[in-house]
């Protein structure tokens, strides 16, 4: 079949709709409640009856980004024992797919997500969707390779007829192994492109621990962060000495602070490059809080900060504790310099949640959201996908993942829509309203790489109240997800 | 409190390899080719020679010295520690030696392959994680990353920047008046080859503040400088170039290169304490200078060291710098032979043996009434100072 002929046979598919996908259940609050868990939303409208029927909603409501996840098939037959012979799916997107795979674009990947709220969910709507083919463009050179992208929407409504909302997605089919070299046109390709280091963190410098510093590294070794303290005269001070020098006693004790403190320097390594760390390394020097020198100063403290780059870096950001178990025993229960270490590194402040909300008057152009950092576990993966129900085996079985050519298991699209509407409706406030979430896909997230969000106010109109944030997530691959939240506030 | 030995001490001799990256030869035939050199360019046998003075990190040790050169009698031998700190502490030892009578002639020196054999800049991360105290200095640092002495610096750069709104451009004149100074001495490195300040900021990162050209080179070379009394200075070959005054100094907090724990960390306060007793012993003012050595290994702390030694006041030196200020014809023109970026890296060895040609009156970038000229070594680590001056 020419490249024509195939386009044509496309093309008539575009407007086709496909059979109404009904919810098996309607919206529930033990979902919700589940779908909070996994997302750490502690947004009140969601889960308290009190606090929701004293916001703009009256009551409870689902998580707008939770508009797709009811109508989806449950739980398929265990990957490894699905059945070879599966009827096709009659959905115009999946007959597209099908076309575009016998003529050998294989490949895929998610390029767009968008979603558009008409109205929040309720506890008891039975969500319904019908999908419209919007369309297929014609075969592109992409830095992954040829290609078609494929545009479908998803109109959303509940069983009595009632438009709750709309879902574009957008995704490339393309022939592995015909991409240009390194054109890093799309986010994706720019990512698959980069090498994924991957350093064992057992090859980092081990520190020399004796007499005089070992009751720090064994505090760090249980996660707590100590301080030298003088058990003379109370002063804390670092680094350790076996003497104070302010009373002169040999009486040395500790401290256990929070770890929160703020960074007062720091640097952006980028050369020479060394085993065990990533590159850029920003390494920083941090005032810690709760520690008094006794002259009123805080006590500094150096570590690596993780899930934040270069540019995000800056004197006065606050921070908190991380830890790193580093190396593994050269020596069974060894504890000095040949036993287990594990070392502190900082991470930007998780931010607080607003319990009021702003108003588009206290909102600026240009504002930037505090920098949200998650030091992502494959649980909050696998939470997250069961949370959306996406049961896809790639993000919660890591061999057969890896089977597939991921590296790992990997976040699946709404759970990073669903923390991405967290991020901002934790700064904006609870009685915010989303009304769209939109973002382009790039590198995928995949466990134990920080996932750091930032954000800065796009666009507010004072007199409507409609906000538009511009909201990024990030890990060491690059730009995981960059779009908007669109918000409306009271004026 | 002045020094009782200043003034009775002088240079008398310099003498160095050429400045190379790769030497083809050993480091203790470099430091004994610099050595002899240094004799010869005072007129003095070197087996007149009888005391030593050298860096804690040389690798030549004083025995292998004394048998290269023949000498046969050593009744002085001191080493300083704290790497490129060392310099001036080298010859204020070998002040000290001769003008109490320790010795008569003591050569300072020092000599490696830096560039070819051991690279300083590649990192600490091979040291040992023992249970010394020098060792474990590096276990609140190195577990971290921040492994050179690149890295070390930028934690202070940045503050600097924050504290005092000085940016990459004030570092890059540094570099550019390094440079100019070098394009035109015939020894350096960089020899013909000055830069402007967008090759500075379109170099590429080392560590983030730091450009690659706001670091010094690598080089393989070695340097040597004799001192004796100025009553023997008389009968040599050059005019005495006298140690007015000479210094060394750490201050409250000191670690080696990496004092983040200090109330403030924008200066250098360890350059503060030779400061104080550079002038105090000497008797002169920052207006009596008219040229100066200033030790530069990475481009920050040449600021630093201007508003130490009170060329400019605290947080100024940004102003100082611009417009020329520490180039030829400028305020103060600082490391006329091109400094450790544009002439050579020799851990500030070769700085002295510039002060000691502005002071004879013979470097290739010669300024006027050069009479007292200021030297310093390595910032950031325990240091040292020398002013030099003609003989009266």
């Amino acid at each position: 079949m020419s490249a024509d002929d195939l386009l044509t046979r496309l093309r008539a598919l575009v407007g086709q709709q496909g059979p109404v996908q009904s919810a098996r259940h309607p919206v529930n609050l033990p979902a919700i409640a589940d779908w909070c868990d996994a997302m750490g939303d502690g947004n009140p409208v969601y889960t308290d009856e009190e606090a929701a029927a004293k916001s703009r909603h009256g009551g409870i409501v689902a998580p707008p980004a939770t508009l797709d996840i009811w109508d989806r098939p449950g739980l398929p037959a265990q990957p490894r024992f699905r059945p070879a012979a599966k009827p096709p799916a009659a959905d115009p997107r999946s007959r597209t797919l099908r076309l575009l795979e016998e003529a050998g674009f294989i490949g895929v990947v998610a390029v767009n997500s968008e979603l558009e709220i008409a109205r929040y969910l309720r506890p008891g709507d039975v969500v319904q969707n019908t999908q419209i083919l919007d369309d297929v463009s014609e075969e592109k050179q992409t830095a992954l390779g040829v290609g078609h992208f494929v545009t479908t929407r998803q109109r959303y409504e509940t069983s009595d007829g009632e438009h709750v909302g709309d879902l574009l997605f957008r995704i490339l089919k393309f022939k592995p192994s015909s991409g240009q070299q390194s054109t890093g046109t799309s986010p994706a390709a720019a990512a698959q492109a980069r090498p994924a280091p991957d350093p064992s963190p057992a090859l980092r410098p081990r520190p020399g621990i004796n007499k005089d510093n070992e009751a720090l590294w064994e505090g760090y070794r249980n996660h707590e962060l100590r301080l030298p303290r003088c058990n003379g005269c109370g002063r804390v001070f670092f680094p350790p000495s076996p003497r104070c020098s302010s009373c002169g006693a040999f009486d040395m004790g500790y401290v256990v602070v929070s770890g929160r403190g703020t960074l007062y320097s720091f640097s952006v390594v980028h050369h020479p490059q060394v085993p065990g760390f990533r590159y850029p390394l920003v390494v920083g020097l941090v005032e810690l809080d709760g520690a008094d020198d006794g002259a009123g100063r805080g006590v500094r403290f150096l570590a690596d900060l993780v899930g934040v780059s270069p540019a995000q870096a800056e004197v006065g950001m606050p921070l908190e504790i991380e830890w790193l178990d580093s190396h593994p025993a050269l020596v069974e229960g060894a504890t000095d310099s040949r036993g287990p270490i594990t070392v502190p590194q900082f991470r930007p402040a998780t931010p607080t949640r607003r319990e009021d909300t702003l108003t588009a008057g206290s909102v600026q152009e240009g504002q930037r959201l505090p920098l949200w950092t998650l030091p992502l576990a494959p649980t909050h993966i696998v939470a997250g996908a069961l949370a959306t129900r996406d049961f896809q085996d790639v993000h919660h079985d890591r061999d057969l993942a890896v089977q597939k050519g991921s590296k790992d298991i990997f976040l699946n699209i709404n759970t990073s829509l669903g923390l991405m509407e967290r991020y901002v409706t934790d700064w904006s406030g609870p009685d915010a309203a989303v009304t769209a979430l939109r973002v382009r896909l790039g590198a995928p997230a995949y466990p134990y790489m920080p996932l750091t969000f930032s954000g800065a106010v796009k666009s507010v109109d004072a007199d409507t109240g409609r906000v538009v944030v511009g909201v990024q997530a990030s890990n060491e691959l690059g730009p995981h997800v960059t779009g908007t939240v669109e918000l409306e506030l009271q004026p | 409190m002045k020094h009782s030995y200043a003034g009775r001490a002088a240079i008398v001799g310099i003498g160095a390899t050429e400045f190379s990256k790769a030497s083809g030869r050993s480091e203790l035939q470099l430091a004994l080719e610099a050595c002899a050199a240094a004799c010869a360019d005072a007129g003095v046998d070197p087996r007149q020679v009888n005391g030593l003075s050298t860096f804690t990190m040389e690798s030549n040790p004083e025995s292998e010295i004394m048998r290269g050169l023949g000498i046969p009698e050593l009744t002085h031998f001191s080493r300083i520690h704290f790497g490129g700190g060392a310099p001036c502490a080298t010859v204020q030892y070998a002040a000290m030696a001769v003008a109490s009578g320790v010795a008569d002639y003591v050569l300072c020196y020092r000599a490696f392959n830096e560039r070819s054999g051991r690279r300083f800049g590649v990192g600490v991360q091979d040291r040992p994680a023992g249970a010394t105290a020098e060792e474990a200095q590096f276990a609140f640092t190195s577990p971290f990353g921040l492994l050179t002495p690149a890295s070390w610096v930028a934690m202070f750069a940045t503050r600097m920047m924050h504290e005092y709104g000085v940016t990459s451009e004030d570092f890059g004149r540094v570099a550019v008046a390094d440079r100019r100074h070098a394009a035109t001495n015939p020894a350096a490195h960089f020899y013909g080859q000055p830069i402007r300040l967008e090759d500075h900021q379109a170099s590429r990162w080392i560590v983030e503040p730091l450009h690659l050209l706001d670091c010094c080179q690598e080089t393989d070379g070695g340097q040597a400088m004799l001192v004796t009394t100025p009553e023997r200075a008389r009968d040599l070959a050059q005019p005495a170039v006298i140690v007015e005054a000479a210094a060394q100094g750490m201050a409250d907090d000191q670690h080696m290169m990496r004092s983040f724990f200090r109330e403030s960390i924008v200066g250098l306060p360890e350059m503060g304490t030779c400061a104080r007793q550079i002038w105090e012993t000497s008797g002169l003012a920052p207006a009596d200078v008219k040229t100066a050595v200033l030790y530069d290994h990475f481009t920050p702390f040449v600021l630093a060291q201007l508003e130490e030694f009170g060329f400019c006041g605290p947080g100024e030196a940004k102003d100082f710098v611009a417009d020329g200020g520490i180039e030829l014809g400028g305020r103060l023109p600082v490391n006329t032979h091109g400094g450790q970026l544009g002439e050579a890296y020799l851990h500030g060895m070769n700085g002295i043996a510039e002060g000691v040609r502005q002071v004879r009156g013979t470097s290739v970038n010669q300024v006027e009434g050069a009479e007292h000229v200021l030297v310093t070594g390595g910032t950031g680590v325990p240091t040292s100072a020398l002013m030099l001056g003609a003989a009266g």
